[in-house]
This record gives C-alpha cells, sequence and structure tokens, in this order.
C-alpha cells in the first residue's frame, strides 16, 4: 500500500522508536556523550598537528568534522538495517514483520529510515558542535549540491543496508563481517586523511567504495578548496552507484529472504 | 468451501546448502506428502508428540514458511505466488513470551502491528479497545508488556492476530501458559470466532481443549498424517485413544467420534 497508509507505517514505526529510545534513556546519553568526546579529540589532534596543515586547501579540524560526521552518519545508516533484523530476530519480532500484508522490503527500510532520521539529527548536531569550536564559521558553498550529495548518499546507504540485512537473514553474523568491512572502509575512504595521500594501488581501491565519493563530494559542497568540476564529477559517481546498488540491494533482500523461509531459518538468530 | 488447501506438500530442513558451509545437513522431512482441506468456519486442530510437524503445518499456512513440494493455498491463493494476499487474510499467534517490543505497552505494541496489517488510523484505536476487552487484557493495556507474564503474553499474541480483518486464525498451543479460567476464556472465544465465519487451525496438546473447540481433528506423526477425525462431538476419551495408539482403530471407533484412519 502506498501513500497514506505507507504515511501511517512510517509514523508507527517512528513512534515506536522515539518511545524506545526514550525509554532506554542511559543508552541516549551514553551516545550523546560519546559522540561529544569525539568532537572534543579531534578538535585537540587538529589543534596539534597544527594550521599549516591544510588537507584538500582547507582547515583540517573542518576536513575532520564533516569527514568523520558524514561517515559516522553513513556508515550508522547502514548498519541501522542490520541492526533492524538483527533486534527483530533475537527480540523474536522478525517473522511476524516479514509476514504481514506490508512487503518485507518496505518494513525494513521504513526501520531503517527512522534510525536514519535519528542519525541526521545527531549529524546536524555534531556539525553545529563543530561549528561552534570552529573560529572560522563552516558556510556552505554549495547549499543545492550539498542537499543532493546527502540524499544521493543515503541512497546508496539505503542500498549496501539492504544488502547487509540480507547477509543477517543469511548468515545470522552480518554484523561481523559489516564490522571488517567497515574497519578497512574507515582506513581508506578519507575519513581522517585525503585519499590521495594512500599508496596508489590503495587508491584505486578507495575509489571503489562509494563512501570515498559521498565524503569527497559533500567536503566539496561544503568546505572551501576544491572546485565545482569536482564536486559534480563526484556526483555522477554517486548517481551511478545509486543505479547500481539500489536494485542490487533490493534482490539480494528478497532473495536471502525467500531462502530463509525455505530453509526455516527465519526465526534463527 | 474450502479456505486452506495442502496439495502433496512436504517440507524438508537441512537440506540446502548454507552460504558459508561447505556440506549440507542431513535432510529430515517435518512434514511429508501431507493433503488436507479446512472449510470455511470450521476448527481444525491438529495433535501430535514434540516434533512431529504442528508447528511447521501452521507457518506454511502463515507464509513463515514455504513448502519444498506441493502447494499450500488459502482462499485459492498460493502461499509462494500470492503471499500477500495469504498474510492479509491470516492472523498467527505463536506460544512463547517473545515476538513483542518489550519497553512498548500492550496497546502500543497492538497499534505498531496493527499498521503495518494495514488496519487503518480512524478505526485502530476502537478496534485496539474491543480486541483488548475480548482477550481480557483491557486492565493491562497501558502497561510494559516486559512486565506481563507468560500467560498475559499469550493474551496478546491473540489480541495481535485479532487485530486485522481476517479469516483464517491459526493459535500454536493457545492455552498453555493460561490459568483455567483464561483458557476458557480463549475457548468460548474461539467459538465465537468461528460462529463469526473465522476458519480456526488450533496446534495444541490439550485434549480438553481439543474437545472443547474442534470440528476435526488431525494426528501428525513424524511429519505425516496419522489419523483424521471429523465428525463431531470429539471426546476426550476418543482423543486420548487416538493420540497413544493410533494403530489400533477399533477402540478408537467405541468412543463417541468415529476416526478415519488415513495412513
Amino acid at each position: 500500500m502506498i501513500g497514506p497508509g505507507l504515511a501511517d507505517k512510517a509514523a508507527a514505526i517512528l513512534r515506536r522508536d522515539v518511545f524506545t529510545a526514550m525509554r532506554y534513556r542511559s543508552a541516549s546519553v551514553l551516545t550523546i556523550a560519546g559522540v561529544a568526546a569525539e568532537l572534543a579529540a579531534f578538535y585537540y589532534l587538529a589543534k596539534a598537528i597544527g594550521p599549516s596543515f591544510r588537507p584538500e586547501g582547507t582547515d583540517y579540524f573542518s576536513f575532520l568534522v564533516v569527514g568523520t560526521g558524514f561517515y559516522t552518519f553513513l556508515v550508522m545508516g547502514i548498519h541501522s538495517f542490520l541492526h533492524t533484523v538483527q533486534e527483530a530476530q533475537q527480540g523474536g519480532t522478525f517473522e511476524f514483520l516479514m509476514t504481514t500484508p506490508t512487503a518485507p522490503s518496505i518494513v525494513l527500510c521504513l526501520s531503517a529510515l527512522s534510525a536514519f532520521s535519528r542519525n541526521a539529527v545527531q549529524f546536524v548536531l555534531y556539525l553545529g558542535a563543530g561549528l561552534l569550536l570552529l573560529k572560522e564559521p563552516l558556510r556552505p558553498r554549495e547549499l543545492g549540491a550539498s542537499v543532493m550529495v546527502f540524499l544521493l548518499s543515503v541512497a546508496i546507504a539505503v542500498a549496501i543496508g539492504m544488502m547487509a540485512a540480507a547477509l543477517q537473514v543469511a548468515t545470522q553474523k552480518g554484523s561481523v563481517i559489516l564490522w571488517a568491512l567497515g574497519s578497512g572502509a574507515w582506513l581508506l575512504t578519507g575519513t581522517l586523511f585525503p585519499v590521495a595521500d594512500l599508496p596508489r594501488w590503495l587508491r584505486s581501491t578507495a575509489n571503489l567504495i562509494p563512501l570515498t565519493h559521498a565524503l569527497n563530494a559533500m567536503r566539496s559542497a561544503l568546505l572551501e578548496g576544491s572546485g565545482r568540476s569536482k564536486l559534480l564529477q563526484e556526483i555522477g559517481v554517486l548517481a551511478a552507484f545509486c543505479l547500481v546498488l539500489l536494485p542490487l540491494g533490493l534482490l539480494s533482500f528478497s532473495y536471502s529472504l525467500r531462502r530463509a523461509r525455505l530453509q526455516g531459518t527465519l526465526s534463527s538468530y | 468451501m474450502d479456505v486452506i488447501a495442502f496439495q502433496s506438500v512436504s517440507k524438508v530442513f537441512g537440506h540446502q546448502r548454507g552460504l558459508f558451509k561447505r556440506a549440507a545437513t542431513d535432510p529430515s522431512f517435518a512434514l511429508r506428502d501431507i493433503s488436507l482441506r479446512v472449510s470455511s468456519g470450521s476448527v481444525l486442530a491438529v495433535l501430535g508428540p514434540n516434533g512431529s510437524g504442528k508447528t511447521t503445518l501452521l507457518k506454511l499456512i502463515s507464509t513463515m514458511l514455504l513448502p519444498d513440494q506441493g502447494r499450500v493455498l488459502v482462499h485459492g491463493s498460493d502461499t509462494r505466488r500470492h503471499a500477500q494476499q495469504v498474510r492479509s487474510q491470516v492472523g498467527f499467534a505463536i506460544s512463547g513470551e517473545r515476538s513483542f517490543f518489550p519497553r512498548l505497552t500492550a496497546r502500543e505494541n497492538l497499534e505498531f502491528f496493527a499498521a503495518l496489517d494495514n488496519v487503518g488510523p480512524k478505526i485502530r484505536r476502537g478496534r485496539i479497545g474491543t480486541i483488548l476487552a475480548r482477550t481480557s487484557l483491557l486492565a493491562m493495556a497501558d502497561i510494559w508488556v516486559s512486565n506481563f507474564s507468560s500467560g498475559m503474553y499469550q493474551k496478546l499474541a491473540i489480541a495481535r492476530a485479532l487485530m486485522k480483518p481476517l479469516s483464517v486464525l491459526l493459535l500454536d498451543e493457545p492455552t498453555r501458559s493460561l490459568d483455567p479460567v483464561a483458557a476458557s476464556e480463549i475457548r468460548t472465544l474461539v467459538r465465537e470466532l468461528s460462529a463469526e465465519g473465522t476458519t480456526v487451525v488450533i496446534a495444541s496438546h490439550n485434549f480438553e481443549e481439543v474437545a472443547a473447540v474442534a470440528d476435526s481433528v488431525l494426528v501428525l506423526r513424524r511429519g505425516k498424517i496419522d489419523a483424521a477425525c471429523g465428525v463431531s462431538p470429539i471426546t476426550v476419551e476418543a482423543m486420548q485413544s487416538l493420540y497413544s495408539q493410533s494403530t489400533e482403530a477399533a477402540d478408537i471407533r467405541d468412543a463417541a467420534c468415529v476416526l478415519e484412519r488415513v495412513s
């Protein structure tokens, strides 16, 4: 059911998540404390390195805030698909969520998008706190382009998230695999330093990871330093990734779900 | 009219390779070549020892599982091809305490699942009140379900299954954790639903319960239909005979229910 029905379902899922977060208050407080500690660590790291280090022609703290903030937002978004499945498997709700008249992929996407919106608020607060610490305020150079980069990056995270969810349905141990991949991506995507500083062979690998282009594009849109042509090129690459990954994500999730129904592993965890 | 039909259905577990496993585990038949039909508004009880395939049979109707061979039809819709259509008509109350969000209240849990079951927001609130009253949970409506007893979970599972306008209700040991009064209420509810036209399939070990609600009985043993009875009234004695020694058909015929051996 599309339209008002979909909005009603999205609201129901959002309400569930808000109530649950409010009732697990200590977890929410610890998350905020962790984010604040990370931001402080980056601030002092940038200060220790000094103003002479300007990756891609921009202030290092800004580079770090945008890079780590956006990377964390996207990776947490990807993880939220996996966690949606994992928590439902462990809580015993998965079989029921996957056998309502609502298509399983819609249930999964709405659940993950609810987590995405929470992460988006966190990202905005993270950037806001970063702004407070910056002597020179962040001035978005390309506001329209940054929104486009944001949406394309979210679409890519949704696609990869669907694959991660498929992995969790198939193996029940998806988080281990995703953690291993996530650690590699953290090194390669240019979160803490420019990809240009990596050896050539690693640079080629980094360019195959969509998140590398998401971070490049977001930095280009928000920070001084890189040109418009580079931004447009990165937007093109992100759009191409979307076209390939979105159908792949949907197919892999449907396939793994069907397989689990045949094998009787839908409720396994 | 047949609401549920099994056409030579087999369900095998452990026959397919896992994603990272080198070899498949030994296949075991959970159900083997099952054919049955359940008519509209009737109550079918499925009996059988642990591991006989009762829950598998219910899960195949609910689309939680797909058959390896044969077809399962609900109102003529194949569970493989038209799963969404089947899901909109089938409610499933499985026994056990998991399957709800522990830090949501009973009302909030029902609201959440009802939204996914396409129950519109305008009628949802009223329906939740009605269903909670029908399952004797109204007084507990605004309490977190993590504080519920096993029996309350059981009732809430039934309440969830009843939220959508269903035509088939699947109950897996519905009174297992209930006190005698609550169990009696659930049996009355099952009879009421049947009278309203809902087809009910109950997996149970409780002969009294089956005798109280069932129109027909099916005994499963090692995934095969061992015996079936389609004549009311079904008595506890008849089922005891059927369950303990189904090969001696003569003993069973002495009882009020005439039982037909099918395997």
